[in-house]
């Protein structure tokens, strides 16, 4: 019966509610005992998805129904945020996943769409906080403002690399944005003026007068003032996915995907290679600089430290794990990333050489990552099952 | 590769699961407090002794039937970076079983650190940071201070140096604000007995190569090098210093005072090297020789080091802060605030109105054949070895 | 300035540009064999220093104590391991990938960097702290004239001098080098011509590790410490290096190391003269600010590479 399971909507449904439990269940573990059980529930359901045949089924429904699916997905969020409201670290793992994710769509845009390797990731990400932290410490600009500045000041330091990212191809292009990216923190640390290795502390955000940095209390419920950022986040998260989806399926998506597969042929083409690199190159780290205001905003402190080199590898490894050029992979490679460590305490100290030789054996062995880009469906509506 | 994936997964959760099992449940209830500190990196010496120290009492309280809770250490490592300090800081606060902190040697860290206590209001007592501003700075009721502040230091040190003799200085910091601390206050404690500054030049706290610096140094010609920063800076430093053959003297602060500083140059080189801390040494404490003992017999693999005795003390006030108000964070808050001539090993502790202590004597340290001795115990004292010009 | 500050500086010039080209020849030796950059190399070399530790701390505890035999020992014994490292890098993570697009291979050894880091400092006893380096060379002033040197950086430059050079008597006048060169020209023709492809690449990463074990060597030497975290920057400013002398002339990543340290030098010199409060830590900034200029300007490094494309 379950080889003959239909896509449809309601198969959608079902495995987004086991995503749900999941999530939360990953969220709420606790002791190791608990995160252990939460694992192994994961490996349960992957071992049954897999065995009973349903998850191509369940694929398929995906692809066929994507806005149920974004629907389904903001659900899920806000249902999480509310499961949590009083749980702080909680709800800040969730807003630092969310965040994270924005900035993987920045560089997904960059390099899953237009093949350009953005190793000073984490720069651009610092750059948006510090923004955020000089406009709000010296300036009154309204805060929503601010993010939209922390996103046009990091698109437009980066810029500065244009030329270079230009005229350079491959190892060449990998050095100019690994210089960039030791560039600035150097320059932060060695700087006074931007509190160099102390770093800047960041004032409350507040939005038309709504604090976001006070706990909201309603009669007896005391909820985190990270409810705020959750939503905050979530609706940032879902502006940059429509964005990064409508650009993949426009006219400007299929030229940067031609750039990335061979420049000569896309130029035979007459397709304008300069200027979309721009394109990708500014848009990716506007996304970037934007997640990082918003990141400032909420933990209330910028320091250069935040953004190193190895900060950059993670995000690139975060787009990697989640599939090159597939946003929806961002998300659980974001989750992954990030809260495992969190949760597993033992893992906190080996996190990095973990991620390196996680990596390692991806490109080795899967390198489409956990959700490989599906071929370029240009007639929406039907899938190949 | 699709084949191995369920034997890999079963394999990976039979792992999980083995490594999670419950832990035992006691009768009483169990209290957590936090322990932040550097416990790697380069002050790692220190903050792992800190954090045994903490342990320690943690374990004698638990040892005792008449406690009413069960204690547990959450030990944090923030690396001595602000940035990681921050971090584990927020996770530390925003944890509401986590009742109190004994927190941070990092000046650096502290003073960032302190907002995010403030913020979620668990009370802290910081165990080792020196920078006045952490409890000065502000007026959080939540952060106290067992040890002294790097005011006080500095003004024992210059006056010292002043006394032997000396009169022409040049001063190297780490750009943290720990660095710069040092530098304000040693300046302005120079300036009151006389003595001369040739110049002054801020380093990275990663900084590898100091030949810029040192080279200019030579040409400026001090008879001492005051250092304000910690101990991997001061190796490099005093290591580099001998490579371009300056043979100034190297006045350090409570940063190198550690076991680190000698292990890493070498008794030599280290020889004569100056270092300043508040408190006395732990041979005559109050209680010190119980402290080493009881520390002993447990068998940590580091020595307490500088601030160890303070570590122990912070733990032992917010136990009994526990102990007296129930594991509540604003109650314990409110005892600790009361805190006046409280008994422990580092003597009595009263906080004042900015929750810091009073810590009368400071204690100046001279490097000797791989150790450091109290100054008026050493050879140099009694005029057998002579510093440095 | 004076001339014993000038010397100082020169001298401290030369040692960084030494130990530059060193990793930066590394970079040029793999890129030319397998169009691959091996962003490890750095790491490499840290783990050759480390490598020479752990010799030395056995040497010192079986009774071995005369410094120059101590030298040679470590040197023998750090280079043999850390070209077999290297040969290993290449036949398991390298080779597999040689088909794959170059961005894997990239990303791949960006990883492994990060991986050998964090080996060293999570399983080397107190790892991430830095860890003294024994000094084992003589430390007497030499003075020839107003210019005055100490022994060890004078015994330093001459032995990278002499490193160099001997791997140009290998690359020029050897068979091995002729097969380097070959398979760096044109991996196809040179199997057709019955070269051993895998072997000589295999044997080319060893070399070039080897010749990064002996950098770590000397940067221990010369700095009396090493920690865990020195190969990342020295693996990123040796690539700088290799790509101003353009990435398939092994001179011109020479030429690269040097110039690199003199913008370091010049850098740290010059920029405390432009203002008063300017920490000479910004001749890191400096440096690479240079570097990101160049390449916009040449983007194929400064010897341009001769490179052809196939479409």
């Amino acid at each position: 019966m379950l080889h003959t399971l239909k896509p449809s909507r309601s198969l959608l449904w079902a495995a987004m509610v086991v995503a749900f439990a999941i999530a939360w269940g990953v969220l709420h573990a606790e002791s190791e005992f608990e995160v252990g059980i939460t694992l192994v529930a994961i490996v349960v359901v992957v071992l049954a998805a897999r065995w009973l045949r349903v998850a191509p089924a369940v694929g398929a429904s995906m692809n066929d129904h994507p806005r149920s699916l974004g629907w389904a997905c903001i659900l899920g969020v806000l249902l999480l945020t509310a499961a949590f409201y009083d749980d702080h670290f909680a709800l800040l793992l969730l807003c630092t996943v969310l965040l994270y994710s924005v900035a993987g769509f920045g560089l997904n845009i960059q390099f899953g769409y237009c093949g350009i390797l953005n190793f000073a990731g984490a720069a651009f990400f610092g750059i948006g906080s510090y923004t955020a932290a000089v406009l709000t410490t010296h300036t009154g600009t309204p805060h929503l403002l601010v993010l939209v500045v922390g996103g046009l000041v990091s698109a437009l330091l980066g810029s500065m690399l244009i030329l270079p990212v230009l005229r350079t191809r491959g190892h060449y292009a990998a050095l100019v944005t690994i210089a960039f990216g030791i560039l600035f923190k150097t320059f932060l640390e060695v700087n006074d003026t931007l509190g160099g290795p102390q770093g800047m502390r960041i004032p409350n955000m507040n939005i038309l007068g709504w604090q976001l940095n006070e706990d909201i209390v309603i009669g007896d419920l005391d909820i985190s003032f990270y409810a705020n950022y959750a939503v905050l986040s979530l609706v940032l998260c879902v502006i940059a996915f429509i964005l990064v989806r409508r650009l993949e399926r426009s006219w400007i998506g299929v030229s940067m995907d031609m750039v990335r597969t061979d420049e000569i042929a896309a130029s035979v083409f007459g397709v304008p290679i300069a200027r979309m690199k721009i394109i990708a190159f500014t848009a990716g780290n506007f996304l970037v600089g934007v997640a990082g205001a918003v990141y400032g905003l909420l933990t209330s402190y910028v320091a250069p430290n935040n953004f190193t080199f190895s900060d950059s590898l993670i995000l690139v490894s975060m787009v990697i794990l989640g599939g090159i050029g597939n946003p929806w992979g961002i998300l659980p490679a974001a989750a992954i990333i990030l809260i495992l460590p969190e949760k597993l305490q033992f893992i906190q100290e080996y996190r990095f050489l973990l991620y390196g030789i996680l990596i390692i054996a991806i490109l080795l062995f899967r390198p489409d990552g956990l959700l490989p880009r599906s071929i370029r469906n240009f007639f929406p509506g039907q899938s190949r099952t | 590769m699709e084949y191995h994936f369920p034997k890999l997964a079963l394999g990976a959760a039979a792992l999980a699961l083995a490594m999670s099992l419950p832990t035992a449940v006691n009768a009483k209830d169990t209290v957590k407090i936090a322990f932040i500190g550097p416990l790697t990196g380069g002050s790692s010496a220190i903050g792992l002794g800190g954090r045994n120290s903490a342990d320690l009492a943690l374990k004698q309280r638990n040892a005792n039937p008449q406690s009413k809770y069960t204690y547990e250490l959450v030990a944090l490592d923030d690396e001595c970076k602000p940035n990681v300090g921050v971090q584990v800081a927020t996770k530390a606060a925003a944890d509401k079983s986590i009742i109190a902190g004994v927190t941070n040697y990092c000046s650096a860290v502290a003073i960032s650190a302190v907002d995010v206590y403030h913020r979620f209001g668990l009370p802290v007592i910081v165990w080792g940071a020196v920078l006045p501003a952490i409890t000065y700075g502000q007026k959080y009721k939540e952060v106290h201070r067992v040890n002294g502040t790097m005011i006080n230091q500095n003004q024992v040190a210059a006056e010292f140096m002043a006394k032997q003799g000396y009169k022409k200085w040049a001063v190297i910091h780490d750009t943290t604000d720990y660095g710069k601390g040092h530098n304000q206050y040693f300046s302005e404690s120079l300036k009151k007995h006389g003595g001369e500054i040739l110049g002054t030049f801020g380093v990275m706290s990663d900084q590898q190569d100091f030949t810029a610096e040192l080279t200019k140094i030579k040409e400026l010609n001090p008879e001492v090098i005051f250092f304000g920063g910690l101990t991997p800076l001061g190796i490099r430093i005093r290591s580099q210093m001998d490579k371009l053959g300056i043979t100034a003297q190297l006045q350090g602060t409570s940063g190198i005072k550690s076991d680190a500083y000698i292990s890493g140059l070498g008794n030599e080189l280290a020889e004569g090297s100056l270092a300043f801390l508040e408190g006395a040494p732990l041979e005559k404490l109050p209680h010190g020789k119980e402290f080493s003992d009881a520390y002993q017999k447990q068998g940590y693999a580091q020595p307490p080091d500088a601030y160890g005795p303070f570590a122990y003390a912070a733990m032992n006030l917010i136990m009994d802060s526990i102990e007296k108000a129930g594991p509540n964070r604003k109650k314990v808050m409110a005892d600790l605030n009361q805190t006046h001539d409280a008994d422990t090993v580092i003597g009595k502790v009263t906080f004042d109105d900015h929750g810091q202590n009073i810590v009368p004597l400071v204690s100046t340290y001279v490097a000797q054949d791989g150790k450091w001795v109290i100054w008026e115990d050493s050879e140099y004292a009694t005029g057998k070895r002579k510093l440095k010009r | 300035m004076s001339m014993e500050v000038f010397s100082q500086y020169l001298v401290n010039g030369l040692m960084l540009g030494m130990i530059y080209a060193m990793v930066a020849v590394g970079f040029t030796l793999f890129f030319g064999v397998m169009d691959v950059i091996q962003f490890a190399h750095g790491d490499v070399l840290m783990l050759g220093a480390f490598t020479a530790l752990v010799t030395f701390l056995g040497l010192d505890a079986i009774g071995i104590t005369n410094p120059w035999l101590q030298i040679l020992i470590m040197l023998v014994v750090s280079m043999l391991l850390i070209a077999v490292v290297g040969a290993l890098v290449a036949k398991y993570l390298i080779l597999p990938l040689k088909d794959a697009p170059p961005l894997n291979t990239l990303l791949l050894t960006l990883m492994l960097g990060l991986v050998l880091r964090e080996l060293v400092r999570l399983f080397y006893p107190d790892g991430s702290n830095s860890k003294p380096f024994p000094r084992l060379l003589p430390d007497h002033e030499l003075h020839l004239g107003a210019f005055s040197i100490r022994a060890d950086s004078a015994i330093l430059l001459v032995a990278g001098l002499v490193t160099i050079v001997a791997l140009h008597y290998v690359i020029t006048r050897t068979k091995l080098g002729l097969a380097i060169r070959a398979v760096a020209q044109d991996g196809e023709t040179a199997r057709v011509m019955g070269i051993n492809f895998h072997w000589i690449v295999l044997l080319t990463f060893g070399l070039g590790s080897a010749m990064a074990a002996i950098g770590g060597i000397m940067n221990g030497l010369y700095y009396s410490e090493i920690n865990f975290g020195v190969g990342l920057l020295l693996g990123i400013i040796g690539f700088s290096a290799a790509i101003l002398g353009g990435l398939t002339n092994v001179y011109g990543a020479i030429l690269g190391g040097f110039l690199f340290a003199a913008l370091q030098t010049v850098g740290s010199v010059m920029l405390p003269l432009i203002g008063s409060g300017v920490p000479s830590s910004y001749k890191d900034v400096f440096a690479f600010a240079v570097v990101i200029m160049l390449l916009a300007w040449k983007p194929s490094g400064l010897i341009a590479e001769r490179s052809s494309e196939r479409v």
